[in-house]
């Protein structure tokens, strides 16, 4: 160990201590480099987190800390062919304003961004930092400081966007984010983006990872929702089979704003997606809607946190799991109502399919409330396929793993189908049911 | 086409519910079962179909010629078995026509039959339909689920309509039914009436007989057979009840 430091250190933080060494960073403005010192420092503090916090109990970390992946100094993306295939598979068939990040750099060439009216911002976010310094600034500076991989990803983050929508603005076609990995070396990948939908804006955006090769991917964003702002976020994890995906999104809403999300997780060998939503002015409406579908040794954790600061919020959230093979799923979504948070209304609902004895799902709601007037429920349920149904099907001739699959995919639909907009829907279900073909084999 | 020979099937739990049946139907003739609630009917339906949950511990059952009892549910119906159930079971999610489609090419790739396209299915679902007079909008949605009694009574002869199986085995298509879904079922039911199909309905009521005429009638009881004739020995079950039936057995 090389570098002088000041601070606690935990040992797992070490490497990434020594990394952070050797990266210049030589773009970096001054205030940047200094919040990266700072976030570092905290994470070397936290180190990982241990399997005894909450937050952490699901996911196993022991690989990641023997072999420790770091951020690799990526050649300026190639369009392969490879990554052609990535892109056809995820992205939409439907017109959008599209923005590729490869290994987390914008690829101007494969996006298409021309059409973009100019009340709406969108680019990298290393232009943002160039040209919007305070906006990149205020939002890296409310992250929490108690994520050890949220202060990694402050740390070394060299890629992901930015997207602004001026307020009033109503965008018909979907934005567009694909994250690919181009799987040249082993290593870690982070990005850091912010949406910023302003007063009275209306916007769809569609998040969807994909990758091939050995990586770890590290993903932070903030959505930030104007007063009576509606954003739709839609994220859809196909990551690589060998891939690490963690993703912390943190999303603050303004009085009368919603928030409509929805989460598929389909590929990748660990994948966490994490969501706190803080309702901070009144009358918020927050949708949280998903599924994970693993298969294989594949382990996957959704965690929601709804927090309600203000009064007359609404949260719906309806979230199923389906596992097989020897694949562990959880699901963890905690719904808070604050003192004072009057007349809040929330229901969150997690059922969950186990079709191996060998895997299992966890589901863990947690329901805090601190205010008298509030209706606040949950329902919780894990269970094997309906074996009446299975026969009624089997007895018109469809085969057994057939019977099987229409009954998986009817069960994780519903979820699906909550999904407003009717081609994105479609092209959810289309993701869902190619997952599906080989889910049981 | 069908022949079965002193069946015994038993719950899990060991207890016998079929007790020696035997039973034989020729192409193109209908028989009709019937017998007191809890003797054993519905079990003989389900383990002709392949259900799980029976063990066959005696006997034989042929069908066209092949063991039945050794071919897996799925095959069996492709093979041409159909069963209508007599509580149809509720699929959420499942649209019907999706349900429906995937039946019937299942059936036709096992026959090595080309799969029908989304044009041409709907195309013999709406002259199906409008054989047996049901509207299109029970197909549109999630099977069973939500249908009353009688659409869903109507949906499984339905099926049998668009399936056309060669052996179909009718429990108690006609209860609770109105005069008017009763004549369907009946229209339904001669409708599949061929020489080289057989129809074995089990019912409670004399009254569908008298739309379909049967070529037998069987009396199960005890899970046995205990009486067998032709279509007068309804009227006269009608009349007299079970009680006799088993004495004179
Ligand atoms: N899967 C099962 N589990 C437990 N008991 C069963 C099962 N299947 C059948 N039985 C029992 O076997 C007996 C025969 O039932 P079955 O349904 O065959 O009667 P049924 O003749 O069709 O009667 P109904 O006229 O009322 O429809 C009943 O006592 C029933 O409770
Ligand atoms: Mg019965």
């Amino acid at each position: 160990m090389s570098a002088v430091v000041d601070f606690p250190v935990k040992p797992e933080a070490r490497p990434y201590l020594e990394a952070f060494g050797r990266d210049r960073r030589r773009g970096d403005p001054a205030w940047l480099r200094g919040y990266r010192r700072r976030s570092l420092a905290r994470f070397a503090e936290l180190g990982f987190p241990s399997r005894r916090s909450e937050a952490w109990r699901y996911i196993d970390l022991r690989q990641l800390e023997q072999r420790p992946m770091l951020p690799t100094a990526r050649p300026t993306p190639v369009v392969t062919s490879a990554l052609a295939t990535q892109l056809a598979e995820i992205g939409l068939a439907e017109p959008s304003y599209r923005l590729v990040l490869v290994d987390g750099k914008f690829a101007p060439e494969l996006s298409s961004l021309d059409q973009l009216p100019s009340t709406v911002r969108l680019g990298s976010i290393a232009a943002a930092i160039a040209e919007r310094p305070d906006l990149v600034r205020s939002a890296l500076e409310a992250q929490s400081p108690d994520r050890p991989f949220a202060s990694l990803n402050a740390a070394f983050f060299a890629g992901g966007f930015v997207l602004d929508i001026a307020p009033g603005i109503a965008l018909e076609r979907p934005v567009e984010i694909l994250h690919l990995a181009a799987g040249d070396a082993a290593g870690a990948l982070y990005t850091r983006s912010l949406v910023v939908a302003g007063q009275d804006s209306r916007a769809t955006v569609v998040e969807s990872f994909a990758g091939s090769g050995d990586y770890w991917r590290n993903d932070v964003i903030e959505l930030r929702l104007g007063a009576g702002s509606e954003l739709t976020r839609v994220t859809f994890v196909a990551e690589g089979v060998d891939a690490l995906h963690f993703g912390e999104t943190l999303a603050r809403l303004d009085e009368a704003s919603r928030l409509s999300g929805f989460v598929l997780l389909a590929g990748g060998r660990t994948v966490r997606h994490d969501v706190t939503v803080r309702s901070e002015g009144a009358g918020s409406r927050c949708d949280l809607n998903g599924v994970f579908l693993l298969s294989g040794r594949q382990e996957a954790n959704i965690l929601t946190t709804v927090d309600h600061r203000a009064p007359g919020g609404e949260t719906r959230e309806v979230f199923k799991g389906v596992a097989t093979g020897h694949a562990h799923g959880a699901f963890q979504g905690r719904i808070t109502v604050r003192p004072g948070a009057q007349k809040v209304d929330a229901h969150q609902l997690s059922r969950n399919l186990v079709l191996s004895p060998r895997a299992a799902i966890d589901t863990k709601p947690e329901l805090e409330i601190y205010a008298d007037d509030v209706k606040c429920s949950h329902g919780a349920a894990i269970g094997d396929l309906d074996e009446a149904a299975l026969f009624y099907l089997r007895a018109r001739g469809i085969s057994n793993n057939e019977a099987r699959r229409m009954l998986i995919e009817a069960f994780a639909q519903e979820a699906v189908d909550l999904i407003e907009q009717a081609p994105l829907r479609e092209h959810l279900r289309s993701r869902l049911t190619r997952r599906l073909a080989t889910l049981e084999e | 086409m069908l022949e079965i020979h002193d069946l015994h099937a038993r719950l899990t739990d060991g207890r016998e519910i079929l007790r020696g049946i035997d039973l034989s139907v020729n192409a193109g003739e209908v028989h009709a079962i019937m017998g007191p609630n809890g003797s054993g009917k519905s079990t003989l339906a389900a383990v002709l179909a392949g259900r799980d949950g029976y063990e066959v511990n005696q006997g034989t059952v042929t069908y066209l010629g092949r063991d039945l009892l050794a071919m897996p549910a799925d095959e069996r119906a492709r093979e041409g078995l159909f069963l209508a159930f007599q509580y149809p079971v509720e699929i959420p999610g499942v649209n019907n026509m999706y349900f429906l489609r995937t039946a019937i090419n299942a059936q036709r790739r096992h026959r090595g039959e080309p799969e029908l396209d989304a044009g041409q299915f709907l195309r013999i679902v709406r002259a199906k339909l409008k054989l047996l007079d049901i509207g299109e909008d029970l197909l549109q949605r999630a099977v069973n689920v939500g249908f009353s009694g009688g659409e869903k009574k109507r949906n499984e002869v339905f099926q049998m309509a668009m399936l056309e199986p060669r052996l179909a085995i009718l429990d108690e298509t006609d209860s609770g039914l109105d005069i008017d879904a009763l004549k369907m079922v009946a229209r339904g039911v001669n409708q599949q009436r061929a020489p080289d199909r057989a129809i074995v309905m089990i019912t409670h009521y004399q009254r569908l007989l008298e739309y379909v005429e049967p070529d037998r009638v069987h009396v199960l009881q005890g899970g046995r057979i205990v009486q067998s004739g032709d279509k007068s020995l309804a009227m006269e079950l009608e009349r007299r009840g079970y009680g006799p039936v088993e004495d004179a057995a």
